[in-house]
């Protein structure tokens, strides 16, 4: 086996760089914001290791906005996502009778943007009604 | 009509008569004194002038008189009883060891004088309080290195002691310069019972035995477990004397000169009359007598006692204490008394401050826990009385809007919500908005 070098190494981040470059733009934006939510996480919890964990309620809160806000984003980046084909298996089998009386497949084969949004925002509401109740 | 008015007159000043001793009404003393004959009168005339003369009203009785009784209608008819009939076998009228232990156990005092073969009953007495005097009827305490030289005895009974107990509270704050001079039983306390003290102890040299007849058996009481003048404080306050020689309280040994074997020294008068004195003004509470009252507490910056505090509620703690001095209160100065604030067990423990007026007080932070409290004192010293104060208090935890509503510390966090909210509504926007697919 080569020994891997500093070369290697760069070799595979172009490439990988190479390779997201060609992400969607609204995938690159829902990463971002996942980037941003569990950095709020982490800066959270390094300042609870600094300060003591007393409002022990808040920090939960806190903390879990940023992550609750993460696992939602990333639902829905799976969901909005054209190579994932995970969803539109289960669509077809879901609306097998609707293709069977005659509506076209091909419009079928595609989770809905808007509906994965729709989703997403009410998940988002009840999340942060549940922290905005934790928080205090 | 004037008879009925006599009679109801005299029936209100009963409870008057006698009582134990009492916060309220510590004068006025009656004591029955139980003698073997009545000449006893006389020859410890100095002992019972100085009780009279601090206010006591002594009754004289033989102690096989018939009609000897120490209460009427259920109540006590003295104050305090001095047992100096050591050959006595039995009481007279209904007095028995029974009538002595009730009359104990409600609170009065007692001093038991024995001398050399005391009674059965002087000494189920002396043992129903934690004092054993030597078995051998015969034996009495000889010393041949401390006692008291003397013209006429050869024998060394009459021990010269010095080994007081150093207590301030029970023998007077006045050093006893002079040796008490000592002639009689030797006794031995009682390892089971707590309460007993010695406060006449003999020397390490002494022994209990027959003077005239050479025993072959080694003496059963040796040294230093000899005492010879012991004193108990009953949980309930009532103090007994015992000490083994009725001659300890004589006119012949309060004046006589003492001169310790061994030492050149002579003292014009023996400690006896010093001694015997400040022994019976503690026995008859004239000294070391506790009494606690107003007991308050609030919150700081409050005058009002609450029903009830909220945790880590700051309060003040405050009591006065007293002691007796024959006279009158005077206030009691010590720094080790301290309050505890009691729920199963102490949650607070402190020492309480005085002001040299007989207030004690304090201040500190209840405790974060909620349940029923309880001001506990709990003063025990050696030669006064035992202090027991308890007073209930219930402790609440906090109402919901008494906790802090917006905490400092908390502030990122709340940050770091709102921000994720308001990034949520950004996100949303550019995600919605974003044209480039």
């Amino acid at each position: 086996m080569a020994r891997s070098t500093g070369k290697d190494a760069q070799a595979l981040f172009h490439s990988l760089r190479s390779a997201y470059a060609a992400t969607p733009t609204n995938l690159k934006i829902i990463d971002l914001y996942v980037v941003f939510a569990v950095s709020t996480a982490f800066i959270q919890v390094a300042y609870m290791a600094f300060v003591g964990s007393f409002p022990f309620n808040s920090f939960l809160s806190g903390v879990l906005s940023c992550i609750g806000t993460a696992v939602l984003a990333v639902c829905l980046r799976i969901q909005v996502n054209k190579e994932n084909k995970e969803f539109k298996l289960k669509l077809e089998s879901i609306y097998r009778h609707k293709v069977l009386s005659g509506i076209s497949a091909d419009a079928e084969r595609d989770l809905p943007a808007e509906r994965a949004f729709a989703d997403f925002v009410l998940c988002n509401l009840v999340l942060h009604l549940v922290i905005i109740n934790f928080l205090g | 009509m004037q008879r009925l008015l006599v009679f109801l007159t005299a029936i209100s000043l009963i409870p008057l008569l006698c009582n134990s001793f009492s916060p309220e009404n510590p004068t006025d003393r009656r004591l029955l004194v139980l003698l073997d004959d009545f000449s006893l009168k006389s020859t410890h005339s100095i002992f019972f002038q100085s009780l009279k003369s601090r206010g006591f009203d002594l009754d004289f009785k033989l102690a096989d008189d018939p009609k000897l009784s120490l209460q009427r209608y259920g109540q006590y008819l003295y104050d305090g009883l001095i047992l100096f009939s050591p050959t006595t076998e039995s009481f007279g009228g209904s007095l028995n060891l029974g009538a002595v232990l009730d009359f104990v156990d409600s609170g009065h005092d007692l001093i038991l004088a024995a001398d050399a073969s005391p009674s059965d009953l002087i000494r189920n007495v002396a043992t129903e309080f934690g004092v054993d005097f030597d078995e051998d009827s015969s034996a009495v305490v000889i010393d041949h290195t401390n006692y008291a030289v003397s013209e006429t005895e050869g024998d060394h009974t009459l021990i010269a002691s010095d080994n007081f107990i150093q207590s301030d509270v029970i023998l007077g704050k006045t050093k006893i310069e002079a040796p008490v001079l000592f002639k009689g039983v030797a006794h031995s306390l009682n390892a089971a019972n707590s309460l007993v003290l010695n406060v006449l102890s003999a020397s390490p040299s002494a022994y209990s035995s027959n003077p005239i007849f050479k025993s072959s058996r080694p003496p059963s009481l040796t040294g230093s477990a000899i005492s010879l003048v012991s004193v108990v404080q009953a949980r309930n306050n009532a103090r007994i004397l015992i000490s083994g020689s009725l001659d300890l309280f004589s006119n012949r040994l309060f004046s006589s000169v003492v001169q310790k074997a061994g030492s050149s020294h002579k003292y014009k008068k023996s400690g006896n009359k010093q001694y015997v004195t400040e022994l019976s003004k503690w026995v008859f509470h004239e000294r070391g007598h506790l009494k606690a009252v107003n007991i308050r507490h609030h919150k700081i910056g409050e005058t009002d006692e609450p029903a009830v505090y909220r945790i880590k509620d700051d309060l003040d703690f405050s009591v006065e204490i007293y002691e007796w001095s024959g006279k009158s209160w005077e206030p009691y100065v010590a720094n080790d008394i301290q309050v505890q604030f009691y729920m199963m067990s102490p949650y607070v423990l402190k020492t309480l401050i005085t002001d040299q007026k007989g207030l004690y007080y304090t201040s500190f932070k209840v405790p974060d826990i909620y349940g029923v409290f309880q001001f506990k004192v709990e003063y025990q010293k050696l030669g006064y009385t035992t202090l027991s104060l308890s007073k209930q208090i219930p402790v609440r935890p906090f109402k919901h809007n008494e906790y802090e509503r917006f905490i400092t510390t908390a502030f990122p966090y709340y940050g770091a919500s709102f921000t994720t909210m308001a990034g949520f509504f950004i996100f949303s926007f550019i995600f919605l908005y974003n044209k480039s697919q």
